[in-house]
């Protein structure tokens, strides 16, 4: 746009003149500019600068051109449409001679812009204070002899604000008609030759027209104007073929260069008025009508330079021209195709723009190159300049003192062309144009569109040798061509990449271009393959293919060089300078060299063996012939090289000493063809074990160092997704192959060390339970060894009690770990600080002294049962088998063993009576209904304490002692015995029961009497522990005083026939007199004599027995007589059970001696 | 006059591509093709601002380039044709009906193509076939559009 001058780029604006009275110029000039629509004004200071009349012009003469190159820029800076002339009021109301010259300066004027035909406007100057003082009589006179109106005329008071503005905005009315009037009445004038074609030439047709518009745009009158535009273009048009006025090239430049101006100001007010869709097809049709009109073969560029220049400014316009504008295509129904979304993008036409002016660079370059003898005409193209008619040249001579302008012929003309066309390079703009759309099409998300203009911005970086910035550019555009499988677009920009890295110099940019142009897919049955415009790889048949592996090969073995031809400088791969290509998942290099590596097990033991395929395929056109080949692992222990059987491994070959090497047949790629090598594999440490890389190496200095991948994630490359080809699978095993993994899991090694648990048995609650661990081993020395002990409920949840949840203490822990203790170490000498030791009540931690190889190491663990409470006990060892490597991973040993904690020994009690004696408690009368069960004693009588020691557990239990000890040293009850140690230690068998008597006798009478604790100390039978003790706490007796007191009284066994006494005694332990009810009931078995119902006094504090003789007539344990004794003052009676009324009844005396043995 | 065909795929990735110029502008071609696609990703994400299209499959116009037109169609699985034509001349009324007769056609061939038990889905159509009845297809309408 920048190619049209100022004038032409912004919408026409009235001039006006001003002339005479200078000091106000600028008022009225800043005045009028400011206003809508503002007016040019020219001012001359006095009137004796008023140009001479114009020379009539000869209309007859056949017009030179179509429009003068300044007419335009004439009419907008130099012809004014109205003159203001300017008097100041004294010269008006002055003197005569004032007035004389006033008169003549105004004829003056009017004879100059009669001919033009320009409007004239009258000011007269005043002051303020003067301002009544000018006659009108005067005024009128001045007024007829400028021959205007009266309201031409304006009485201009400039030292008076209010005044003045009204004055101004007057002046720019008058002047602003003033001019309209011009501009229509010389359009009109114009108008109406064409009307009456009253021309002699399409020439001045179209001048006319163009004309007509330029002043109807100057009174804005945008609609008349685009139509005589119009009416130019489509004069114009026709005159291409008719016009003979000029040599045919330069006929064809005029007329291009007014079509150009046409356009121009039609697309300037079609898109400042917001018509984008009409502009758009305007611009079309002007493309259309213009684009077949190359002309003459010799000068075709300047058609395309041309055409280019087209596309360009109406870019420039569309993006300058409103935005809102640009988005609202308008509705009106257009008879042409409605333009497409990418029509109303400037980066459309940037684009365009751009391929036409390389289209006019190439045919320069063409003319350039046909015509020799440029040279020659160059100092004379010097004198060459544009003429004074739009897009006519012509030659500038100087010939004496004065400038001739000489037309050109054809052929001069074209030597000029092609003089100015080399002066310019056009890359640098074409890269800009580029650009441009580039980046506006990256920004509305045409990523294709925005690839293609990126493509041909980096086609021209490489004409211009500037690798980087073409690399950089062809480097995107792979990157998208490979995602979509766009192959033959992919070729072309990779084959421009090898050009570049070989003008960088960069042998392995090269080397990896040419690889992956090699092992790109065949483009098969399609003949657009071979079409040979495929960029500078040439076309991409396969035995173009073939080439460039080979010379990607011969660079890479350093066979030959890799050289530039614009630079001089050589690469040669040498040891000095190797190759290393690195392939991972996502490199495009893929295709090239593929790796797969997997297991075939998941799993291993360590140094056990499994079997690993390396499956390398390549899509390169030729065999590739790998001289070694690497593997490496996480664990660089594993890494193993193979080497090709069919080249001896030369001493360059880096063989590490130590590593494995295999040797396999061959290492021959065939194109798309697995080459599996199966081997074994074997790591001793334990962990996972991952293949990272497969190394190949070809030729001394070259390297492909590929990332292995696994079968089972393997994913294709997009541009072979698409192919129809032959799929295998990479390993001869299909599940293999879906499933393969290129890591293995290497378990821990088999522990070599027994870890033993003795049990021995449930634990029984109280003891120490003693738990011997002991480490054995088998076949690995033990080092730095570590007992890991852990306690655990086996019912899930902790080993508190529940309520001990508030406060830790040992008691309310059920199970503890107390204490672990092991044999002393045989070597004194190990520092102590080796020992660990941690003991927690659940958890503990001892470490192992180091143990050789068939040595063994125990230790005890004290665990406390203080509930019954199973629980599961694991113990682990984790040790190295040997010391000098710290970094191997430590084997471990699991054991665990559940533990049953039970209660050993179950203590129970029961109060009796002596033998037939029953006190009479009345307080145990009373309580009989309630669920009272607290014992009644009976004061100071005796009572037995009956103990009985049941054996819960299940191993025999050993009894070594049991006594009952008061809780307050007193008297308050006697207790026999106190203590018995058992003589001979009673073995309680599991399920037995254990009685032992004790005998109380209570001295206080109280009702919560508390007797003590029963404490039996015990022992497992099996070994010599420790003696526990199980304590059993004795509920409280309520102790009374009995009131009354009965016992029977009769020999313990009875003979036959032989008489005997049996008497009930009653004491009275009252202070009163007892009133006792008794009697007897008969018996078959027992003559009887005494009082068979009787009812007696019994005296306070004292006793009365009632005597009774039996006979007994039975034999055998025989039921006594009842005998009912009942106290009436307490309604108690006593009815003594069957047990104690038995009697044994001997036939005779036995002849035995019943005495003792000592007594004989 | 047809110069060049394409069916396209999902990933925009070219399925099938045939020119018919004796020049060798074969990789222009295809830059074409490969630059429409982004007029066709607009407007099937901005399905309103395309114009009320007589057929919802025919995409119309996509766009003009210095010598061709480009007209694109979208098959219900979203498969792309796309038509690359020099007829500059013809109105646009007889083009749209003269295109969209052409693309039923080649679409109809199209599915014939895949239907072969024999062509993976998503694969390059390579059949012969296909191709030659592609040729016929295309010649027939040079001939018409040229009478």
């Amino acid at each position: 746009m920048e190619e049209f001058p100022e004038e032409l780029r912004t919408p026409p604006v009235a001039l006006a003149c001003l002339i005479g009275c200078p000091e106000v110029h600028p008022l009225i000039t800043a005045h009028l500019h400011s206003q809508q629509p503002p007016i040019n004004a020219v001012a001359l200071p006095d009137f004796s600068m008023i140009p001479p009349k114009k020379p009539p012009r000869d209309t007859l003469e056949p017009p030179a051109g179509i429009i003068k190159r300044d007419w335009f820029s004439k009419h907008r800076t130099r012809i004014p449409a109205v003159v203001a002339a300017i008097f100041s009021s004294r010269d008006v109301s002055g003197d005569p001679a004032q007035r004389l010259q006033v008169c003549n300066d105004l004829d003056k004027l009017k004879a100059s812009i009669r001919g033009r035909n320009i409007k004239l406007g009258v000011l007269v100057v005043t002051k303020w204070n003067d301002k009544d003082n000018t006659s009108e009589e005067r005024i009128l006179a001045l007024r007829k002899r400028a021959e205007i109106d009266s309201k031409n005329l304006i009485i201009f008071v400039p030292d008076h604000e209010p005044e003045l503005q009204q004055c101004l905005s007057r002046l720019w009315t008058v002047l602003g008609e003033l001019a309209n009037t011009y501009y229509r009445d010389e359009g009109r004038r114009v108008r109406s030759r064409l009307e009456k074609k009253n021309y002699s030439s399409m020439e001045l047709n179209v001048r006319y027209c163009f004309k007509v518009a330029i002043y109807a745009e100057f009174r804005r009158d945008w609609l008349e104007a685009l139509k005589l535009y119009e009416d130019a273009y489509h004069a114009l048009r026709e005159m291409v073929g008719t016009s003979t006025r000029m040599p045919p090239i330069q006929r064809l430049v005029e007329i291009k260069a007014v079509a150009e101006q046409l356009h121009f100001n039609m697309s300037m007010i079609l898109l400042h008025g917001g018509k984008v869709l009409e502009a758009i097809t305007w611009f079309r049709q002007h493309t259309a009508n213009y684009r077949k009109l190359v002309g003459a073969p010799e000068v075709i560029f300047l058609h395309w330079e041309w055409l280019s220049r087209q596309y360009m400014v109406f870019a420039q316009l569309l993006e300058t021209s409103s935005p809102n504008a640009l988005h609202v295509p308008s509705t009106a129904p257009v008879a042409e195709e409605k333009p497409t979304e990418w029509e109303f993008h400037p980066a459309y036409y940037y684009q365009l723009a751009a391929s036409y002016l390389k289209e006019k660079n190439t045919c320069l370059e063409f003319a350039i190159s046909m015509s020799v003898d440029v040279g020659s005409f160059d100092g004379s193209a010097e004198s060459v300049v544009a003429s004074a008619y739009l897009g006519q040249y012509s030659r500038l001579l100087e010939h004496e003192d004065a400038f001739i302008m000489q037309p050109l012929t054809d052929m001069e003309y074209a030597h000029y062309a092609l003089a100015e066309g080399k002066r310019f390079k056009d890359s640098f703009e074409i890269i800009a144009l580029l650009k441009k759309s580039f980046e506006a099409y990256s920004s509305s998300k045409a990523e294709r569109t925005a690839a293609y203009c990126g493509l041909q911005m980096a086609r021209e970086y490489f004409s211009l040798n500037d690798f980087s910035n073409a690399k950089q550019i062809f480097d995107s555009l792979a990157n998208l061509y490979r995602r979509e499988g766009w192959l033959l677009s992919l070729w072309e920009v990779l084959g421009y990449l090898r050009e570049c890295s070989k003008g960088m110099s960069s042998a392995k940019d090269f080397i990896e271009y040419s690889l992956e142009m090699a092992s790109l897919p065949e483009t098969t049955g399609f003949s657009e393959s071979f079409s040979k415009d495929c960029g500078p790889a040439g076309p991409a048949t396969p035995s173009q293919r073939e080439k460039i592996h080979k010379e990607a090969f011969e660079v890479a073995r350093g066979e030959s060089e890799l050289n530039s031809d614009e630079q001089n400088s050589a690469f040669k791969v040498k040891s000095d300078y190797p190759i290393y290509l690195e392939i991972d998942v996502i490199s495009p290099l893929r295709v090239t060299l593929l790796a797969l590596v997997a297991f075939h097990q998941p799993m291993v033991k360590p140094g056990g063996q499994s079997l690993i395929t390396i499956s390398l395929r390549s899509q390169l056109p030729i065999n590739v012939e790998i001289d070694q080949l690497e593997v490496q692992f996480n664990q660089s222990e594993c890494n193993f090289i193979i080497t090709n059987g069919q080249k001896p491994l030369s001493s360059t070959d880096i063989v590490q000493p130590g590593h494995r090497v295999e040797t396999a047949p061959d290492l021959v790629l065939a194109t798309n063809k697995w080459l599996r090598l199966t081997y074994d594999i074997k790591s001793d440490l334990s962990g996972k074990l991952e293949c990272i890389y497969v190394i190949a190496r070809v030729g001394p200095n070259f390297t492909i160092c590929c990332r292995a991948e696994s079968p089972a994630l393997i994913n294709d490359s997009p541009l072979w997704k698409f192919e129809n080809r032959l799929e295998t699978i990479p390993i001869k095993d299909p599940g293999l192959a879906l499933s393969g993994q290129k890591a293995i899991q290497v378990e821990e090694p088999e522990p070599q060390v027994d870890l033993i648990l003795h049990s021995s048995g449930p634990a029984l609650v109280g003891e120490s339970f003693i738990l011997p661990v002991t480490v054995s081993s088998r076949g690995h020395a033990v080092h730095s060894g570590e007992l890991k002990i852990n306690l655990v409920d086996t019912r899930g949840g902790g080993l508190l009690s529940p309520r001990g949840e508030e406060s830790f203490s040992s008691e309310n822990i059920h199970v503890e770990l107390v204490d672990i203790s092991c044999d002393a170490p045989q070597d004194q000498s190990e520092a102590p600080s080796d020992k660990i030791q941690k003991i927690q009540p659940s958890f503990g931690l001892i470490s192992v002294p180091s143990l050789d190889m068939g040595e063994s190491w125990s230790c005890k663990l004290k665990i406390k049962w203080n509930h019954p409470k199973p629980i599961m006990l694991y113990v682990s060892l984790g040790y190295l088998p040997r010391s000098d490597e710290p970094s191997l991973q430590k084997v471990h040993v699991h054991k665990s063993l559940q533990i049953e904690g039970t209660t050993a020994v179950a203590i129970n009690h029961r109060y009796m009576l002596p033998f037939r004696k029953d006190p009479l408690l009345l307080l145990k009368l009373k309580s009989i209904s309630e669920t009272d069960q607290t014992p009644y004693l009976a004061l100071n009588e005796k009572t037995l304490l009956i103990i009985s020691v049941k054996n819960c557990s299940e191993v025999p239990l050993r009894l070594l002692s049991m006594s009952i000890e008061t809780e307050v040293k007193s008297d308050a009850c006697t207790i026999q015995p106190q203590q018995e140690e058992f003589r001979e230690a009673v073995v309680n068998m599991p399920g037995e029961e254990f009685k032992k008597v004790f005998t109380i006798i209570p001295k206080v009478k109280s009702t919560k009497l508390k007797i003590g604790n029963v404490s039996l100390r015990w022992e497992r039978d099996s070994n010599a522990t420790s003696s526990q003790v199980t304590k059993y706490r004795l509920p409280d007796v309520n102790v009374e005083l009995p009131l009354l007191a009965v016992s029977l009284e009769c020999p313990p066994h009875a003979f036959i026939g032989n008489p005997f006494l049996y008497s009930v005694k009653i004491l009275n332990q009252t202070e009163i007199l007892q009133e006792i009810k008794c009697s007897i009931s008969d018996s078959q078995s027992f003559v009887l004599s005494g009082p068979h119902s009787d009812t007696m006094l019994v005296l306070p504090r004292s006793a009365q027995v009632l005597t009774y003789m039996l006979v007994p007539l039975g034999l055998g344990s025989l039921q006594l007589p009842r005998v009912t004794v009942a106290s009436v003052r307490y309604s108690a009676g006593l009815l003594p059970s069957n047990a104690s009324l038995l009697v044994f009844v001997y036939p005779t005396k036995p002849h035995v001696d019943l005495k003792p043995p000592g007594d004989a | 006059m047809i110069v060049c065909l394409a069916v396209v795929g999902h990933e925009n990735n070219p399925l099938y591509i045939q020119s018919f110029t004796e020049s060798d502008d074969a990789l222009k071609l295809h830059h074409i093709v490969h630059c429409s696609l982004d007029v066709i990703d607009e407007r099937v994400n901005n399905p309103k601002k395309s114009s009320p299209t007589i057929n919802e499959a025919f995409l119309g116009l996509l766009y003009p380039t210095e010598n061709y037109k480009v007209y694109g169609y979208l098959t219900n699985t979203k498969v792309k044709f796309i038509l690359v034509t020099t007829d500059l001349d013809i109105r646009d009324a007889d083009v749209r009906n003269v295109s969209l007769l052409f693309f039923r056609k080649f679409h109809a061939a199209y599915v014939d193509a895949v239907s072969n038990p024999f062509h993976i889905p998503g694969k390059k159509i390579t059949s012969k076939t296909f191709r030659e009845r592609v040729s016929s297809i295309v010649k027939s309408f040079g001939l018409s559009s040229a009478s």
